[in-house]
Order: C-alpha cells, then structure tokens, then sequence
C-alpha cells in the first residue's frame, strides 16, 4: 500500500515535471528563420456547398438555370506568404496549373518556406505578363504551350494563356449558340502591347486571402493552407452571369467580368500545422 | 627537312583555309542585306545552324504535321508563289476546308515583330501553332506531330543533327520551323540591284512609279521592305464576310478593319490580293485606292491625298499603270527559286 502511494507521488511528480517541461519548451518555440520547409496549398474545388464533380451532377446558379461541368482549370502563379511580422516572402518563377481532372494538379507545394507564422496568402490567377511574351525556350513544365492537346491553355491566333477556363452543359444555353447545349468560358489577357504589338485588356487578378489561423512553419512543422474554391462564383460573383447570354467567351475584352467574379471565389477553409 | 616545312606549310595553310570557309559559311546562314536595317529576330535566343535550318525545312515541307497527313506549310505558301497560296482567295487548308483569310507571304521574317494578317502572335516561334491548330488549315496538336515524328526513322537522326540529341521536343520543332523561315530573305530584286548600282536600271514608266510609291505610298509601304509593320484600314468595300481585323485580337473598335500592311516585295507573282483575296490584278488593287470606302476607322492617310485633297490617292491612269510597272521590279526570281527554300526531295 505504502509502496502503491510513493509510486503514485512519484509518477504525478514525474507528470508534473514533465507538463512543466514541456511548458517551458513551448515557450522558447523561437523561430529561427534559418530554419526552411514546406507549405502545401490544397485548391478544393466545389460548386456552393457541394463538392465539384465533372459529368452529369446538376448544379444552379443564381439566375436559377440548371447546369453541369466538364472542365474547370486555371493558372496559379506569383505566390507570396506574409508574416505576422509584415515579412513576404514570395516564390518567383513558380507557375501552376490546377486541374479539375488531375487530383495531383490540386495540391502545390512551395519549397524552402523559411520558419515563420504567415497571416497571410496572395496569389495570380494567370500568368503574368512577363512570362507570357517569353521566349519559348522558357515556357517549361505546365507554361509549354504546344503540350495541352485537346484540353488547351493557349490562345495561338492571340498568344496568350488561358488562365482560367470553366466548360459544361446547360439547358439555359439557347440551341442556336450551341446544338448540345455546351457553354466555354475562357479568360485571357494579359494586356498585350508587348514589342509595339495591339494592347489588350489586362485581366490578370491577384487574390489575397487572410490566415486566420496563422500558417506555422517551423524546421518540423509543413502547414497545409486549404482552400475552398466555390465555381458558382464565376456566375454569380460581383457580376451576375447568365448562361442563356454568357456562353462562349473567348475573347479578352469580353471576360473581364469573369475574371472579376472568380477574383472572389477563393477562400481559406482551414490550415492545418501538424508536427512531423 | 624541306618536304616536311613543305607539309606544314600546307597544312597550316589549309586549316586557315579550312577556318576561313567555315566562318564563311555560317556568315552565309543569315545575312543582313546591306540596305536593309536590323532584323528584330533575337537569333541569341535561337542560333541559326545549317543542320537546323535543313531540319526546319524538312519540317515546313512534310505534311505529317496535319492530322490526315495532307496538308504541310509549303502547301499553303508555295516558294514561286512568294510563299503564298497561287490563285486562291481563301487558302485552302485540311479536307478541302476554306480558312477566313487569303495565305500572307513568307518573307524577311526576321524584320518582322507581329504575325498574321490581326497580328495577334507577336513570336514568329509561335507562329506555327497557328495552322496546326486551326480546324480548316492542320487540324493537328503538337504532342500529336511529336509522336508522328518520333515515329520516322529520319527525324531522330536530322534533330541530333541539328540540337545534339535525339530528343525530339516542341521547342526544338518550334525552332528548327523558325531557324528555317527567318533564312527566307529576299533582297535581290530588280529594284534592289538597282538602288545598289549593280547594273540594273529601271524603264522610265518604272523609275515614275518609283517616284509615285515614294510620293504616295511610302506611308505605309516604305522601302526597302515596303512595309511598315503597322495595322490599317485601307478603305476595302465592306463585304458579306464581314471579318473585323484586329479588332478580333483587342475588342477595341478602334482597331476595327485593320491589318496588317504586307510588304510589296514579289507582290506580282502572290495575286490574289488583300486579307481576303478579293482583287486577282495589280491593277485592280492601285486602282482601289483611287476610290477607298470612307468607313470609320479608315486610316488618316487615306482619307484626304496630300496634293489634291481628295479622298483616297489621287492617281491617273498612266500613274496607276507606272506603279504596277515598278511593282513588277520587286520580284526577286533568285529568292523564288533559291533551291535552298525548295522541298529536298531527297529525303
């Protein structure tokens, strides 16, 4: 019995040492900015509150017109995390392409993060305009524009990226626009006037969402920033859309509402900051 | 002792020889021609090689790089046509489709910063995507052609040749179709002899004409490349095909009916004429400025002549026809049947 107690004592003293230590470990959680690792950026997209799903799941937007999706990609480029110190760090020269169709495209990992805890996360839809006159011989990985294939990301009779395209069927699309009933929304431009070339409208947008819940890198800690991306913004942002008028845009002038709509459709879901 | 001072004395004297030829020749891949400004081409970004520039040529000339294997580049810019399509309006492209607009010549390229009748592709390594894409000219994609490529035995040898491996990737195509075209230079007209005192002369109806394009066209056609790059309306009759010009690249109504100023060299051998081909003669198209449409984007240039105040250009008939004659000392036959710019048909 007595043997019992002293092991007792012994074992809450242990516990209680031990939450001391571990307190006090918490409190010296400097952060050394030598320190570098990782920040994934899960794009989720989803129609409202529902998940997105590409085929025949009906979905209605605000002007009450049923329709369904068969592609939905954009570009993600110029990254940048700000700290809780006012600090950005920004991540040049890095482009993406998210894809609805490849689960892989939807996760981007930014490497070398030095440790810090980021407020907040900017970011371009598109590819900016310095890299869209580059020379060929820099359009690499995701930027090459002879490798989309059927599921294209480029203009070429107006060079220029596609930044983002959203593709489907509604029964609101008159079938004198199109048979099926098919709807292409692709936004473009990047302003043009490039070497004495026309000017064309600038529809690159730059999306800042805040980190409520801080991102903590640390030398063991690789937050995960997760967002939500709502496709029924794209119709019913700042400017409302309807598919029985808005059904084929292919044309940088003509898809600046759209771009402004879908400059609202990103936002932080959680952030998730698990030790390794 | 002599023989062997002998030996090296020839030897030597033949790598100099040997150097000497060599830098020769690479000054021949790409020459400014001496009346001619500096091309804007960045060659830095792309060098220009012999085996490159017989790849790209190879290339321009297959017509595996349409989807049912019919319809190459050369088939829509003919070399004795000045690279374009002979006697079609509309070039005609894949499954006997017919394209919106009439093929534009393929001529000192490298002087050349926007393409297309709109302009809208401001890389001439660009370029090429265009017709592959386009539904009624290739019809075909890139990664398509690659594969189609890989797949013939010559192609793996003619890009280790030309890039240093066998790789066979879109940039290097993209290139090789570039390192080719930018070597299509025509310089050696008639008219090019003759302002560079090389024994040619012009007639007197032909030196007028001269005179008169200097006079009344060198606005937009200035020598030596008779262009001036830019993108205008030059007063065309609006037709059923209503097709907008630039302004399908901008969306801006300003830019509507405009295109693209094309040169005047060889312009008697790439009838018919304008973005639509709606005039076969010479004659017709001196004769469309005499009596231009007023629409409003019409180029300032046009809408009042600069002695008689009148819209369009002032020109009487014999003036009309001393242009053409001076037109006609612009074709250059040396660039028409350069054998170099020919499909090698020992491949």
């Amino acid at each position: 019995m007595i043997t019992n107690s002293v092991v007792r004592i012994f074992l809450l003293a242990l516990v209680t040492s031990a939450t001391f230590v571990s307190c006090k470990k918490t409190e010296e959680d400097v952060i050394d900015p030598d320190t570098k690792n990782s920040v994934t950026v899960e794009f989720e997209n989803r129609v409202g509150d529902q998940k997105l799903i590409l085929g025949t799941t009906p979905y209605k937007n605000a002007s009450g017109e049923s329709f369904s999706l068969t592609a939905l990609n954009y570009f993600v480029s110029n990254i940048s995390l700000k700290n809780e110190n006012g600090t950005v760090q920004k991540f040049p020269n890095q482009y993406f392409l998210v894809k609805q169709t490849d689960a892989k495209s939807k996760l981007i990992t930014l490497k070398d993060v030095p440790s810090g805890n980021y407020t907040e996360m900017s970011f371009m839809i598109g590819v900016d305009s310095l890299k869209s006159v580059s020379p060929v011989t820099e359009r690499t990985g995701v930027l090459d524009p002879t490798s989309y294939g059927d599921d294209g990301m480029y203009w070429s009779w107006n060079s220029g990226y596609i930044f983002l395209k959203i593709e489907g069927t509604s029964v609101a699309v008159p079938k004198t626009v199109n048979a099926n009933q098919n709807f292409a929304i692709h936004v473009g431009g990047y302003g043009g006037g490039w070497n004495g070339s026309a000017k064309t409208v600038n529809n690159l947008r730059t999306i800042t969402v805040p980190l409520t819940t801080k991102a903590t890198v640390r030398a063991n800690i690789a937050p995960e920033v997760h967002l939500f991306v709502d496709a029924l913004k794209i119709f019913d942002g700042p400017n409302k859309l309807s598919l029985a008028t808005t059904n084929s845009v292919h044309s940088p002038a003509v898809a600046t509402p759209v771009a402004e709509n879908y400059k609202t459709m990103f936002q932080v879901d959680h952030v998730h900051n698990n030790k390794q | 002792m002599k023989l062997k001072i002998t030996v090296l004395v020839t030897s030597v004297a033949l790598l100099v020889m040997a150097f000497f030829s060599s830098a020769h020749q690479k000054a021949l891949l790409f020459d400014v021609p001496p009346h001619f400004p500096a091309p804007v081409y960045p060659f830095e970004k792309n060098p220009l090689t012999e085996a490159g520039i017989e790849l790209g040529r190879t290339l321009f000339y297959d017509a595996l790089l349409s989807k049912d294997n019919t319809i190459s580049c050369g088939s829509c810019h003919q070399q004795a046509a000045g690279f374009t399509q002979s006697g079609q309006a509309l070039s005609r492209g894949i499954n006997d489709l017919t394209t919106r607009r009439n093929a534009m010549p393929l001529v000192n390229l490298a002087w050349s910063s926007h393409f297309g009748w709109d302009g809208g592709v401001h890389d001439l390594d660009l370029f090429p995507m265009v017709p592959i894409q386009n539904e009624a000219e290739m019809n075909e994609s890139l990664p398509n052609i690659l594969e189609k490529l890989r797949k013939k035995r010559q192609y793996p040898v003619l890009f280790t040749k030309a890039f240093g491996s066998p790789d066979i990737t879109d940039e290097r195509f993209l290139k090789a179709l570039s390192q080719f075209m930018l070597t299509m230079v025509s310089a050696n007209s008639r008219y090019d002899r003759a302002v560079r005192h090389q024994g040619a002369t012009f007639t007197p109806s032909e030196r007028a004409g001269w005179i008169l394009v200097e006079r009344k066209c060198s606005g937009c056609h200035p020598e030596p490349l008779f262009t001036d790059f830019s993108f205008r309306n030059n007063g065309l009759a609006s037709t059923v095909n209503d097709d907008p010009g630039q302004y399908g690249i901008t969306l801006n109504n300003e830019d509507r009916y405009k295109f693209k100023v094309p040169t005047l060299r060889n312009v008697a051998v790439t009838a018919p004429y304008m973005h639509d081909g709606r005039f076969t003669t010479l004659e017709e198209v001196v004769a469309h400025y005499t009596g231009v449409e007023h629409g409003e984007t019409l180029d300032h240039l046009l809408k009042r002549d600069r002695e008689t105040g009148i819209l369009g250009i002032s020109l009487t008939p014999t003036e009309q026809a001393d242009i053409v004659a001076f037109l006609r000392t612009l074709t250059d036959d040396s660039f028409l049947q350069d054998c170099r710019f020919a499909e090698n048909k020992g491949l």
